[in-house]
Protein backbone atom coordinates (compact mmCIF):
# COMPACT_ATOMS: atom_id res chain seq x y z
CA UNK A 1 0.00 0.00 0.00
CA UNK A 2 1.48 3.32 -1.13
CA UNK A 3 0.88 6.61 0.64
CA UNK A 4 0.74 8.64 -2.58
CA UNK A 5 -1.93 6.41 -4.06
CA UNK A 6 -3.83 6.41 -0.80
CA UNK A 7 -3.89 10.19 -0.66
CA UNK A 8 -4.88 10.37 -4.30
CA UNK A 9 -7.77 8.08 -3.47
CA UNK A 10 -8.71 10.48 -0.59
CA UNK A 11 -8.45 13.61 -2.75
CA UNK A 12 -12.06 14.54 -1.94
CA UNK A 13 -11.22 14.72 1.75
CA UNK A 14 -8.16 16.90 1.06
CA UNK A 15 -10.35 19.20 -1.04
CA UNK A 16 -12.96 19.43 1.72
CA UNK A 17 -10.21 20.14 4.25
CA UNK A 18 -8.70 22.91 2.11
CA UNK A 19 -12.19 24.36 1.56
CA UNK A 20 -12.79 24.28 5.31
CA UNK A 21 -9.52 26.12 5.96
CA UNK A 22 -10.38 28.78 3.39
CA UNK A 23 -13.90 29.24 4.81
CA UNK A 24 -12.55 29.40 8.38
CA UNK A 25 -9.87 31.92 7.43
CA UNK A 26 -12.43 34.07 5.64
CA UNK A 27 -14.83 33.80 8.59
CA UNK A 28 -12.13 34.62 11.13
CA UNK A 29 -10.99 37.54 8.97
CA UNK A 30 -14.61 38.78 8.85
CA UNK A 31 -14.79 38.60 12.64
CA UNK A 32 -11.51 40.45 12.78
CA UNK A 33 -9.70 37.75 14.68
CA UNK A 34 -6.00 38.44 15.13
CA UNK A 35 -3.63 37.10 12.44
CA UNK A 36 -1.62 35.09 15.00
CA UNK A 37 -4.72 33.21 16.06
CA UNK A 38 -5.60 32.47 12.44
CA UNK A 39 -2.13 31.08 11.77
CA UNK A 40 -2.21 29.03 14.97
CA UNK A 41 -5.67 27.72 14.05
CA UNK A 42 -4.56 26.71 10.54
CA UNK A 43 -1.52 25.04 12.00
CA UNK A 44 -3.46 23.02 14.58
CA UNK A 45 -6.13 21.97 12.08
CA UNK A 46 -3.53 20.86 9.51
CA UNK A 47 -1.59 18.85 12.08
CA UNK A 48 -4.79 17.18 13.25
CA UNK A 49 -5.87 16.42 9.71
CA UNK A 50 -2.51 14.86 8.80
CA UNK A 51 -2.61 12.84 11.99
CA UNK A 52 -6.06 11.48 11.12
CA UNK A 53 -5.03 10.61 7.58
CA UNK A 54 -1.81 8.91 8.68
CA UNK A 55 -3.47 6.93 11.45
CA UNK A 56 -6.10 5.73 9.05
CA UNK A 57 -3.47 4.92 6.44
CA UNK A 58 -1.31 2.82 8.76
CA UNK A 59 -4.24 0.87 10.10
CA UNK A 60 -5.08 -0.24 6.57
CA UNK A 61 -1.54 -0.57 5.38
CA UNK A 62 -0.76 -3.28 7.91
CA UNK A 63 -3.65 -5.45 6.70
CA UNK A 64 -3.38 -4.84 2.96
CA UNK A 65 0.40 -5.25 2.85
CA UNK A 66 0.10 -8.61 4.53
CA UNK A 67 -2.68 -9.56 2.12
CA UNK A 68 -0.58 -8.67 -0.90
CA UNK A 69 2.62 -10.44 0.19
CA UNK A 70 0.75 -13.56 1.34
CA UNK A 71 -1.26 -13.72 -1.86
CA UNK A 72 1.85 -13.48 -3.98
CA UNK A 73 3.56 -16.22 -1.99
CA UNK A 74 0.58 -18.60 -1.91
CA UNK A 75 0.14 -21.21 -4.59
CA UNK A 76 -3.41 -22.07 -3.58
CA UNK A 77 -4.77 -18.51 -3.51
CA UNK A 78 -8.09 -19.60 -2.07
CA UNK A 79 -6.39 -20.28 1.25
CA UNK A 80 -5.62 -16.56 1.73
CA UNK A 81 -8.08 -15.95 4.56
CA UNK A 82 -6.40 -18.68 6.58
CA UNK A 83 -3.18 -16.67 6.60
CA UNK A 84 -4.68 -13.35 7.79
CA UNK A 85 -6.02 -12.02 11.08
CA UNK A 86 -9.40 -10.38 10.83
CA UNK A 87 -8.62 -6.63 10.68
CA UNK A 88 -9.96 -4.21 13.29
CA UNK A 89 -11.13 -1.47 10.92
CA UNK A 90 -14.67 -1.58 9.66
CA UNK A 91 -14.37 -2.12 5.88
CA UNK A 92 -11.50 -4.49 6.44
CA UNK A 93 -13.81 -6.58 8.56
CA UNK A 94 -16.49 -6.60 5.88
CA UNK A 95 -13.92 -7.51 3.24
CA UNK A 96 -12.46 -10.29 5.35
CA UNK A 97 -15.85 -11.78 6.21
CA UNK A 98 -16.97 -11.64 2.60
CA UNK A 99 -13.89 -13.39 1.29
CA UNK A 100 -14.18 -16.05 4.00
CA UNK A 101 -17.79 -16.66 3.06
CA UNK A 102 -17.01 -16.86 -0.63
CA UNK A 103 -14.19 -19.28 0.10
CA UNK A 104 -16.34 -21.50 2.22
CA UNK A 105 -19.14 -21.65 -0.29
CA UNK A 106 -16.65 -22.31 -3.09
CA UNK A 107 -14.96 -25.17 -1.29
CA UNK A 108 -18.32 -26.68 -0.52
CA UNK A 109 -19.12 -26.45 -4.19
CA UNK A 110 -15.79 -27.99 -5.15
CA UNK A 111 -16.32 -30.73 -2.62
CA UNK A 112 -19.67 -31.51 -4.16
CA UNK A 113 -18.07 -31.91 -7.56
CA UNK A 114 -15.16 -33.91 -6.20
CA UNK A 115 -17.57 -36.28 -4.51
CA UNK A 116 -19.57 -36.54 -7.70
CA UNK A 117 -16.39 -37.26 -9.63
CA UNK A 118 -15.30 -39.90 -7.14
CA UNK A 119 -18.69 -41.58 -7.29
CA UNK A 120 -18.48 -41.52 -11.04
CA UNK A 121 -15.00 -43.03 -11.03
CA UNK A 122 -16.10 -45.72 -8.63
CA UNK A 123 -19.03 -46.52 -10.85
CA UNK A 124 -16.83 -46.65 -13.95
CA UNK A 125 -14.41 -49.04 -12.22
CA UNK A 126 -17.27 -51.24 -11.09
CA UNK A 127 -18.81 -51.11 -14.54
CA UNK A 128 -15.52 -52.16 -16.09
CA UNK A 129 -15.37 -55.21 -13.83
CA UNK A 130 -18.94 -56.05 -14.80
CA UNK A 131 -18.44 -55.65 -18.54
CA UNK A 132 -15.47 -58.00 -18.37
CA UNK A 133 -17.78 -60.86 -17.39
CA UNK A 134 -19.81 -61.00 -20.61
CA UNK A 135 -16.61 -60.51 -22.58
CA UNK A 136 -15.05 -63.45 -20.74
CA UNK A 137 -18.17 -65.49 -21.49
CA UNK A 138 -18.05 -64.46 -25.12
CA UNK A 139 -14.41 -65.50 -25.44
CA UNK A 140 -15.11 -68.85 -23.80
CA UNK A 141 -18.23 -69.51 -25.88
CA UNK A 142 -16.34 -68.77 -29.06
CA UNK A 143 -13.45 -70.98 -27.99
CA UNK A 144 -15.70 -73.86 -26.94
CA UNK A 145 -17.74 -73.81 -30.11
CA UNK A 146 -14.93 -73.34 -32.57
CA UNK A 147 -16.01 -76.53 -34.34
CA UNK A 148 -19.37 -74.97 -35.23
CA UNK A 149 -17.88 -72.09 -37.19
CA UNK A 150 -15.05 -71.70 -39.63
CA UNK A 151 -11.67 -70.40 -38.54
CA UNK A 152 -11.88 -67.14 -40.40
CA UNK A 153 -15.13 -66.28 -38.66
CA UNK A 154 -13.67 -67.10 -35.25
CA UNK A 155 -10.54 -65.06 -35.99
CA UNK A 156 -12.60 -62.06 -36.98
CA UNK A 157 -14.71 -62.34 -33.85
CA UNK A 158 -11.61 -62.64 -31.71
CA UNK A 159 -10.08 -59.57 -33.32
CA UNK A 160 -13.15 -57.57 -32.40
CA UNK A 161 -13.16 -58.91 -28.84
CA UNK A 162 -9.54 -57.85 -28.53
CA UNK A 163 -10.48 -54.39 -29.73
CA UNK A 164 -13.20 -54.15 -27.11
CA UNK A 165 -10.73 -55.27 -24.46
CA UNK A 166 -8.22 -52.70 -25.54
CA UNK A 167 -10.71 -49.86 -25.26
CA UNK A 168 -11.89 -51.09 -21.88
CA UNK A 169 -8.34 -51.20 -20.57
CA UNK A 170 -7.83 -47.69 -21.84
CA UNK A 171 -10.72 -46.25 -19.89
CA UNK A 172 -9.79 -48.22 -16.78
CA UNK A 173 -6.28 -46.83 -16.78
CA UNK A 174 -7.52 -43.37 -17.71
CA UNK A 175 -9.65 -43.39 -14.58
CA UNK A 176 -6.70 -44.67 -12.58
CA UNK A 177 -4.30 -42.11 -13.98
CA UNK A 178 -6.69 -39.26 -13.14
CA UNK A 179 -7.24 -40.55 -9.65
CA UNK A 180 -5.42 -38.68 -6.95
CA UNK A 181 -5.15 -41.77 -4.78
CA UNK A 182 -2.12 -43.94 -4.97
CA UNK A 183 -3.54 -47.21 -6.22
CA UNK A 184 -0.40 -48.80 -7.56
CA UNK A 185 2.28 -50.91 -5.96
CA UNK A 186 5.89 -50.52 -6.92
CA UNK A 187 7.61 -53.87 -6.90
CA UNK A 188 10.65 -55.46 -8.38
CA UNK A 189 9.24 -56.78 -11.64
CA UNK A 190 10.86 -58.80 -14.34
CA UNK A 191 10.73 -57.00 -17.69
CA UNK A 192 10.77 -60.23 -19.69
CA UNK A 193 7.65 -61.41 -17.86
CA UNK A 194 5.80 -58.19 -18.62
CA UNK A 195 6.89 -58.36 -22.25
CA UNK A 196 5.77 -61.97 -22.51
CA UNK A 197 2.31 -61.09 -21.18
CA UNK A 198 1.99 -58.28 -23.72
CA UNK A 199 3.30 -60.52 -26.51
CA UNK A 200 0.69 -63.17 -25.71
CA UNK A 201 -2.03 -60.53 -25.68
CA UNK A 202 -1.03 -59.34 -29.13
CA UNK A 203 0.05 -62.69 -30.52
CA UNK A 204 -2.81 -63.10 -32.98
CA UNK A 205 -2.58 -59.55 -34.30
CA UNK A 206 1.18 -59.87 -34.71
CA UNK A 207 0.88 -63.18 -36.55
CA UNK A 208 -2.02 -62.03 -38.74
CA UNK A 209 -0.12 -58.91 -39.70
CA UNK A 210 3.09 -60.84 -40.26
CA UNK A 211 5.10 -58.73 -37.86
CA UNK A 212 8.29 -60.19 -36.48
CA UNK A 213 8.45 -59.82 -32.72
CA UNK A 214 11.96 -59.80 -31.35
CA UNK A 215 13.03 -59.50 -27.75
CA UNK A 216 16.60 -59.22 -26.54
CA UNK A 217 18.34 -58.53 -23.22
CA UNK A 218 15.03 -58.28 -21.44
CA UNK A 219 15.91 -60.30 -18.35
CA UNK A 220 16.18 -57.16 -16.24
CA UNK A 221 14.50 -56.32 -12.96
CA UNK A 222 12.84 -52.91 -12.75
CA UNK A 223 10.95 -51.03 -10.07
CA UNK A 224 7.42 -50.55 -11.32
CA UNK A 225 3.82 -51.67 -10.97
CA UNK A 226 3.76 -54.73 -13.22
CA UNK A 227 0.10 -54.30 -14.18
CA UNK A 228 0.47 -50.64 -15.07
CA UNK A 229 3.61 -51.38 -17.02
CA UNK A 230 1.86 -54.16 -18.89
CA UNK A 231 -0.86 -51.72 -19.91
CA UNK A 232 1.69 -49.13 -21.04
CA UNK A 233 3.70 -51.60 -23.08
CA UNK A 234 0.51 -52.97 -24.56
CA UNK A 235 -0.50 -49.49 -25.74
CA UNK A 236 2.88 -48.97 -27.36
CA UNK A 237 2.92 -52.39 -29.03
CA UNK A 238 -0.63 -52.04 -30.32
CA UNK A 239 0.31 -48.67 -31.78
CA UNK A 240 3.21 -50.34 -33.55
CA UNK A 241 0.82 -52.93 -34.96
CA UNK A 242 -1.78 -50.34 -35.91
CA UNK A 243 0.72 -48.15 -37.72
CA UNK A 244 2.62 -50.87 -39.53
CA UNK A 245 4.08 -49.84 -42.88
CA UNK A 246 2.37 -52.06 -45.44
CA UNK A 247 4.77 -51.00 -48.19
CA UNK A 248 7.73 -52.61 -46.43
CA UNK A 249 8.53 -56.23 -47.20
CA UNK A 250 9.29 -57.07 -43.60
CA UNK A 251 7.74 -55.51 -40.53
CA UNK A 252 9.21 -55.87 -37.10
CA UNK A 253 8.88 -54.80 -33.49
CA UNK A 254 12.13 -55.07 -31.58
CA UNK A 255 12.12 -54.81 -27.82
CA UNK A 256 15.34 -54.56 -25.88
CA UNK A 257 16.58 -53.25 -22.58
CA UNK A 258 19.81 -51.61 -21.49
CA UNK A 259 21.03 -51.09 -17.98
CA UNK A 260 23.47 -48.75 -16.32
CA UNK A 261 24.17 -47.69 -12.76
CA UNK A 262 21.27 -45.27 -12.55
CA UNK A 263 18.54 -46.81 -14.62
CA UNK A 264 17.12 -49.46 -16.95
CA UNK A 265 15.95 -48.26 -20.34
CA UNK A 266 13.38 -50.29 -22.23
CA UNK A 267 13.28 -49.63 -25.93
CA UNK A 268 10.49 -50.52 -28.35
CA UNK A 269 11.54 -50.05 -31.94
CA UNK A 270 9.35 -50.64 -34.98
CA UNK A 271 9.76 -49.99 -38.68
CA UNK A 272 6.23 -48.73 -39.11
CA UNK A 273 5.05 -45.59 -40.85
CA UNK A 274 6.68 -43.30 -38.28
CA UNK A 275 5.44 -39.96 -37.04
CA UNK A 276 5.59 -36.55 -38.69
CA UNK A 277 8.30 -34.34 -37.19
CA UNK A 278 5.69 -31.64 -36.60
CA UNK A 279 3.42 -34.07 -34.74
CA UNK A 280 6.17 -35.55 -32.61
CA UNK A 281 6.24 -32.98 -29.79
CA UNK A 282 2.52 -33.36 -29.23
CA UNK A 283 2.01 -37.15 -29.24
CA UNK A 284 1.66 -37.25 -25.46
CA UNK A 285 -1.00 -34.51 -25.45
CA UNK A 286 -4.54 -35.41 -24.54
CA UNK A 287 -6.77 -36.18 -27.52
CA UNK A 288 -3.99 -35.45 -29.96
CA UNK A 289 -4.34 -37.65 -33.02
CA UNK A 290 -1.99 -36.09 -35.57
CA UNK A 291 -1.78 -37.04 -39.20
CA UNK A 292 -1.45 -40.79 -38.61
CA UNK A 293 -4.51 -40.83 -36.41
CA UNK A 294 -6.62 -39.25 -39.13
CA UNK A 295 -5.20 -41.06 -42.10
CA UNK A 296 -4.70 -44.64 -41.09
CA UNK A 297 -7.25 -45.54 -38.53
CA UNK A 298 -9.49 -43.89 -36.07
CA UNK A 299 -7.47 -42.89 -33.05
CA UNK A 300 -8.75 -41.62 -29.75
CA UNK A 301 -5.53 -39.81 -28.97
CA UNK A 302 -5.73 -41.13 -25.43
CA UNK A 303 -3.31 -44.07 -25.46
CA UNK A 304 -0.01 -42.24 -25.25
CA UNK A 305 -1.49 -39.51 -23.05
CA UNK A 306 -2.42 -42.14 -20.46
CA UNK A 307 0.98 -43.82 -20.84
CA UNK A 308 2.71 -40.53 -20.09
CA UNK A 309 0.51 -39.85 -17.08
CA UNK A 310 1.08 -43.30 -15.61
CA UNK A 311 4.82 -42.97 -16.20
CA UNK A 312 4.83 -39.66 -14.33
CA UNK A 313 3.03 -41.25 -11.42
CA UNK A 314 5.41 -44.19 -11.27
CA UNK A 315 8.44 -41.92 -11.47
CA UNK A 316 9.51 -43.34 -14.84
CA UNK A 317 10.11 -41.45 -18.03
CA UNK A 318 8.81 -42.05 -21.52
CA UNK A 319 10.17 -40.53 -24.70
CA UNK A 320 9.55 -41.06 -28.37
CA UNK A 321 11.63 -40.47 -31.45
CA UNK A 322 10.72 -41.18 -35.01
CA UNK A 323 11.56 -40.58 -38.63
CA UNK A 324 8.55 -40.52 -40.92
CA UNK A 325 8.48 -43.59 -43.12
CA UNK A 326 11.37 -45.24 -41.32
CA UNK A 327 10.95 -46.06 -37.67
CA UNK A 328 9.44 -45.19 -34.32
CA UNK A 329 11.39 -45.72 -31.14
CA UNK A 330 9.77 -45.46 -27.73
CA UNK A 331 11.96 -45.48 -24.66
CA UNK A 332 10.86 -46.00 -21.08
CA UNK A 333 13.37 -45.22 -18.36
CA UNK A 334 13.08 -46.93 -14.99
CA UNK A 335 15.21 -45.42 -12.27
CA UNK A 336 16.91 -47.62 -9.73
CA UNK A 337 16.32 -47.72 -6.05
CA UNK A 338 18.52 -44.88 -4.74
CA UNK A 339 17.63 -42.57 -7.53
CA UNK A 340 14.00 -43.49 -7.30
CA UNK A 341 13.99 -42.73 -3.60
CA UNK A 342 15.52 -39.35 -4.22
CA UNK A 343 12.83 -38.47 -6.73
CA UNK A 344 9.94 -39.59 -4.57
CA UNK A 345 11.43 -37.86 -1.54
CA UNK A 346 11.84 -34.58 -3.36
CA UNK A 347 8.34 -34.97 -4.77
CA UNK A 348 6.96 -35.46 -1.33
CA UNK A 349 8.78 -32.52 0.20
CA UNK A 350 7.87 -30.45 -2.86
CA UNK A 351 4.19 -31.08 -2.44
CA UNK A 352 4.21 -30.25 1.23
CA UNK B 1 -8.24 -87.51 -14.27
CA UNK B 2 -7.74 -84.25 -12.41
CA UNK B 3 -10.80 -82.72 -10.84
CA UNK B 4 -11.24 -78.96 -10.94
CA UNK B 5 -13.78 -77.07 -8.88
CA UNK B 6 -15.10 -73.81 -10.32
CA UNK B 7 -16.10 -71.20 -7.74
CA UNK B 8 -17.76 -68.54 -9.85
CA UNK B 9 -21.17 -66.92 -9.50
CA UNK B 10 -21.63 -65.87 -13.11
CA UNK B 11 -23.68 -68.73 -14.55
CA UNK B 12 -22.62 -68.22 -18.16
CA UNK B 13 -18.95 -68.14 -17.35
CA UNK B 14 -19.06 -71.16 -15.08
CA UNK B 15 -20.99 -73.16 -17.67
CA UNK B 16 -18.54 -72.34 -20.44
CA UNK B 17 -15.58 -72.82 -18.14
CA UNK B 18 -16.85 -76.28 -17.25
CA UNK B 19 -17.18 -77.13 -20.92
CA UNK B 20 -13.71 -75.78 -21.68
CA UNK B 21 -12.13 -77.84 -18.91
CA UNK B 22 -14.03 -80.99 -19.87
CA UNK B 23 -13.01 -80.59 -23.50
CA UNK B 24 -9.42 -80.41 -22.33
CA UNK B 25 -9.62 -83.67 -20.43
CA UNK B 26 -10.32 -82.47 -16.91
CA UNK B 27 -13.21 -83.37 -14.70
CA UNK B 28 -14.95 -80.11 -13.83
CA UNK B 29 -17.52 -79.26 -11.21
CA UNK B 30 -19.25 -75.97 -10.43
CA UNK B 31 -19.82 -74.94 -6.82
CA UNK B 32 -23.57 -74.38 -6.59
CA UNK B 33 -23.98 -72.91 -3.13
CA UNK B 34 -21.77 -70.20 -1.78
CA UNK B 35 -23.12 -70.15 1.73
CA UNK B 36 -20.59 -72.42 3.38
CA UNK B 37 -18.19 -72.15 0.50
CA UNK B 38 -15.10 -73.16 2.43
CA UNK B 39 -16.59 -76.40 3.79
CA UNK B 40 -18.20 -77.22 0.46
CA UNK B 41 -14.86 -76.83 -1.29
CA UNK B 42 -13.13 -79.12 1.17
CA UNK B 43 -15.99 -81.62 0.96
CA UNK B 44 -15.73 -81.71 -2.83
CA UNK B 45 -12.07 -82.77 -2.57
CA UNK B 46 -10.95 -81.18 -5.82
CA UNK B 47 -7.42 -81.34 -7.22
CA UNK B 48 -7.55 -77.65 -8.07
CA UNK B 49 -9.86 -74.72 -7.40
CA UNK B 50 -10.59 -71.86 -9.80
CA UNK B 51 -11.67 -69.08 -7.47
CA UNK B 52 -13.32 -65.78 -8.36
CA UNK B 53 -12.85 -62.80 -6.04
CA UNK B 54 -16.33 -61.32 -6.44
CA UNK B 55 -18.53 -64.07 -5.07
CA UNK B 56 -21.64 -63.87 -2.91
CA UNK B 57 -21.48 -63.86 0.92
CA UNK B 58 -17.75 -63.67 1.15
CA UNK B 59 -14.92 -62.04 -0.67
CA UNK B 60 -12.81 -64.56 -2.58
CA UNK B 61 -9.64 -63.40 -0.91
CA UNK B 62 -11.13 -64.06 2.52
CA UNK B 63 -12.40 -67.41 1.36
CA UNK B 64 -8.88 -68.22 0.17
CA UNK B 65 -7.47 -67.28 3.56
CA UNK B 66 -10.02 -69.48 5.30
CA UNK B 67 -9.40 -72.33 2.90
CA UNK B 68 -5.65 -72.10 3.39
CA UNK B 69 -6.00 -72.58 7.14
CA UNK B 70 -7.58 -75.97 6.46
CA UNK B 71 -6.29 -77.22 3.14
CA UNK B 72 -3.36 -77.10 0.72
CA UNK B 73 -5.45 -77.60 -2.40
CA UNK B 74 -3.99 -75.59 -5.30
CA UNK B 75 -5.97 -72.44 -6.02
CA UNK B 76 -5.90 -70.26 -9.11
CA UNK B 77 -7.60 -66.91 -8.65
CA UNK B 78 -9.64 -66.00 -11.73
CA UNK B 79 -11.04 -62.52 -11.48
CA UNK B 80 -11.89 -59.31 -13.24
CA UNK B 81 -9.99 -57.35 -10.60
CA UNK B 82 -6.74 -56.61 -12.25
CA UNK B 83 -4.72 -54.35 -9.99
CA UNK B 84 -1.29 -55.33 -8.77
CA UNK B 85 -2.55 -54.89 -5.20
CA UNK B 86 -5.23 -57.56 -5.66
CA UNK B 87 -2.70 -59.94 -7.14
CA UNK B 88 -0.09 -59.36 -4.45
CA UNK B 89 -2.73 -59.85 -1.76
CA UNK B 90 -4.06 -63.07 -3.28
CA UNK B 91 -0.59 -64.51 -3.77
CA UNK B 92 0.32 -63.66 -0.19
CA UNK B 93 -2.79 -65.51 0.98
CA UNK B 94 -1.46 -68.57 -0.77
CA UNK B 95 -2.92 -68.57 -4.28
CA UNK B 96 -0.89 -70.61 -6.75
CA UNK B 97 -1.62 -68.33 -9.69
CA UNK B 98 -3.63 -65.27 -10.57
CA UNK B 99 -5.42 -64.76 -13.88
CA UNK B 100 -7.51 -61.78 -14.87
CA UNK B 101 -10.71 -61.85 -16.86
CA UNK B 102 -11.23 -61.76 -19.73
CA UNK B 103 -8.54 -64.34 -20.30
CA UNK B 104 -7.46 -66.18 -23.36
CA UNK B 105 -8.83 -69.74 -22.83
CA UNK B 106 -5.66 -71.33 -24.19
CA UNK B 107 -3.58 -69.39 -21.70
CA UNK B 108 -5.89 -70.35 -18.85
CA UNK B 109 -5.39 -74.02 -19.76
CA UNK B 110 -1.64 -73.50 -19.93
CA UNK B 111 -1.57 -72.01 -16.46
CA UNK B 112 -3.74 -74.81 -15.03
CA UNK B 113 -1.44 -77.30 -16.69
CA UNK B 114 1.58 -75.51 -15.22
CA UNK B 115 0.18 -75.74 -11.70
CA UNK B 116 -0.40 -79.48 -12.07
CA UNK B 117 3.04 -79.91 -13.57
CA UNK B 118 4.62 -78.10 -10.63
CA UNK B 119 2.75 -80.37 -8.24
CA UNK B 120 3.68 -83.57 -9.99
CA UNK B 121 7.25 -82.54 -10.78
CA UNK B 122 9.45 -85.56 -10.35
CA UNK B 123 13.00 -85.22 -9.23
CA UNK B 124 14.52 -87.00 -12.21
CA UNK B 125 12.41 -85.12 -14.74
CA UNK B 126 12.59 -87.87 -17.31
CA UNK B 127 9.65 -89.23 -19.24
CA UNK B 128 9.31 -92.06 -21.64
CA UNK B 129 7.41 -92.31 -24.88
CA UNK B 130 7.28 -95.43 -27.07
CA UNK B 131 10.48 -96.72 -25.59
CA UNK B 132 12.27 -93.43 -25.93
CA UNK B 133 13.77 -91.78 -22.91
CA UNK B 134 13.22 -88.03 -22.85
CA UNK B 135 15.38 -85.60 -20.88
CA UNK B 136 13.62 -82.27 -21.39
CA UNK B 137 16.14 -80.14 -19.52
CA UNK B 138 19.06 -81.45 -21.51
CA UNK B 139 17.05 -81.35 -24.73
CA UNK B 140 17.99 -84.98 -25.37
CA UNK B 141 15.95 -88.00 -26.49
CA UNK B 142 17.51 -91.45 -26.19
CA UNK B 143 16.24 -94.41 -28.17
CA UNK B 144 18.04 -97.75 -28.07
CA UNK B 145 21.64 -96.79 -28.83
CA UNK B 146 20.76 -93.58 -30.64
CA UNK B 147 20.57 -90.15 -29.14
CA UNK B 148 19.09 -87.02 -30.68
CA UNK B 149 19.41 -83.45 -29.50
CA UNK B 150 16.49 -81.07 -29.86
CA UNK B 151 16.55 -77.28 -29.80
CA UNK B 152 14.61 -75.52 -27.07
CA UNK B 153 11.72 -74.77 -29.43
CA UNK B 154 11.56 -78.33 -30.74
CA UNK B 155 11.56 -79.68 -27.19
CA UNK B 156 8.81 -77.25 -26.16
CA UNK B 157 6.66 -78.39 -29.08
CA UNK B 158 7.34 -82.05 -28.44
CA UNK B 159 6.65 -81.82 -24.70
CA UNK B 160 3.39 -80.04 -25.37
CA UNK B 161 2.29 -82.68 -27.87
CA UNK B 162 3.38 -85.37 -25.43
CA UNK B 163 1.36 -83.96 -22.55
CA UNK B 164 -1.67 -83.86 -24.86
CA UNK B 165 -1.30 -87.33 -26.33
CA UNK B 166 -4.42 -88.63 -28.02
CA UNK B 167 -5.72 -85.07 -28.30
CA UNK B 168 -5.46 -82.94 -31.39
CA UNK B 169 -3.29 -79.93 -30.69
CA UNK B 170 -4.01 -76.86 -32.78
CA UNK B 171 -1.27 -74.66 -34.22
CA UNK B 172 -2.65 -71.86 -32.10
CA UNK B 173 -2.11 -73.90 -28.94
CA UNK B 174 1.47 -74.70 -29.92
CA UNK B 175 2.06 -71.08 -30.77
CA UNK B 176 0.63 -69.93 -27.43
CA UNK B 177 2.83 -72.43 -25.58
CA UNK B 178 5.93 -71.20 -27.42
CA UNK B 179 5.11 -67.52 -26.88
CA UNK B 180 4.39 -68.28 -23.26
CA UNK B 181 7.97 -69.58 -23.08
CA UNK B 182 9.20 -66.28 -24.52
CA UNK B 183 9.88 -67.75 -27.95
CA UNK B 184 8.15 -65.41 -30.34
CA UNK B 185 7.97 -67.55 -33.48
CA UNK B 186 5.98 -66.73 -36.58
CA UNK B 187 3.88 -69.14 -38.63
CA UNK B 188 6.67 -70.15 -40.99
CA UNK B 189 9.08 -70.79 -38.16
CA UNK B 190 6.55 -73.07 -36.47
CA UNK B 191 6.15 -75.09 -39.67
CA UNK B 192 9.93 -75.31 -40.03
CA UNK B 193 10.31 -76.43 -36.41
CA UNK B 194 7.71 -79.16 -36.78
CA UNK B 195 9.21 -80.52 -39.96
CA UNK B 196 12.68 -80.46 -38.36
CA UNK B 197 11.25 -82.30 -35.37
CA UNK B 198 9.82 -84.93 -37.70
CA UNK B 199 13.20 -85.17 -39.38
CA UNK B 200 14.94 -85.88 -36.08
CA UNK B 201 12.55 -88.71 -35.28
CA UNK B 202 13.04 -90.07 -38.76
CA UNK B 203 16.78 -90.18 -38.05
CA UNK B 204 16.21 -92.70 -35.28
CA UNK B 205 13.71 -94.64 -37.27
CA UNK B 206 10.55 -93.27 -35.71
CA UNK B 207 8.56 -92.06 -38.69
CA UNK B 208 5.06 -90.63 -38.47
CA UNK B 209 5.28 -89.82 -34.81
CA UNK B 210 3.53 -86.52 -35.39
CA UNK B 211 0.48 -86.71 -37.61
CA UNK B 212 -1.10 -83.72 -39.26
CA UNK B 213 -4.86 -83.42 -39.00
CA UNK B 214 -5.82 -81.16 -41.83
CA UNK B 215 -7.43 -77.93 -40.69
CA UNK B 216 -7.21 -78.93 -37.04
CA UNK B 217 -3.63 -79.33 -35.97
CA UNK B 218 -1.28 -82.09 -34.94
CA UNK B 219 -1.52 -85.25 -32.92
CA UNK B 220 1.14 -87.39 -31.33
CA UNK B 221 0.54 -91.09 -31.96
Amino acid sequence: MKLGKYIKDRLYSVCIFVAMIIISVLMMAAFKVSVQLIIAEIFIMTICYIAVVLADYYRRKKFYDELETNLAALEEKYLITETLIRPAFYEGGIFYDTVSDIDRSMSENVKKYRLGMENFKEYVEMWIHEIKLPIASLTLILHNHMDKCDKEFADRMNTQIRRINNYIEQILYYVRSENAEKDYIINESKLSKIISAVALKNKDDLLENNITFEVSNADKIVLTDAKWMEFMLNQIVSNSIKYKDKTKAESYIKISAAEDKKCVVLEILDNGIGINASDLPRVFDKSFTGENGHEYSKATGMGLYIVKKLCDKLGSEVSIESVKGEYTRVKITFYKNDFYKEITDSNESGSM
Amino acid sequence: MNRILIVEDDKDISRELKELLENSGYEAEVLSCFKNACDSIIAAEPDLVLLDINIPYMNGEMLLQQLRSKSDVPVIMVTSRDSEADEVLSMSYGADDYITKPYNPTILLLRINAVFKRLGAKSDNTTTYRGMEILPHKGVIKYKDDEITLTKNEMTIFMYLLSHREHIVSRDELMTELWNNEEYLNDNALTVNISRLRGRFKDIGMEDVIETRKGQGYILV
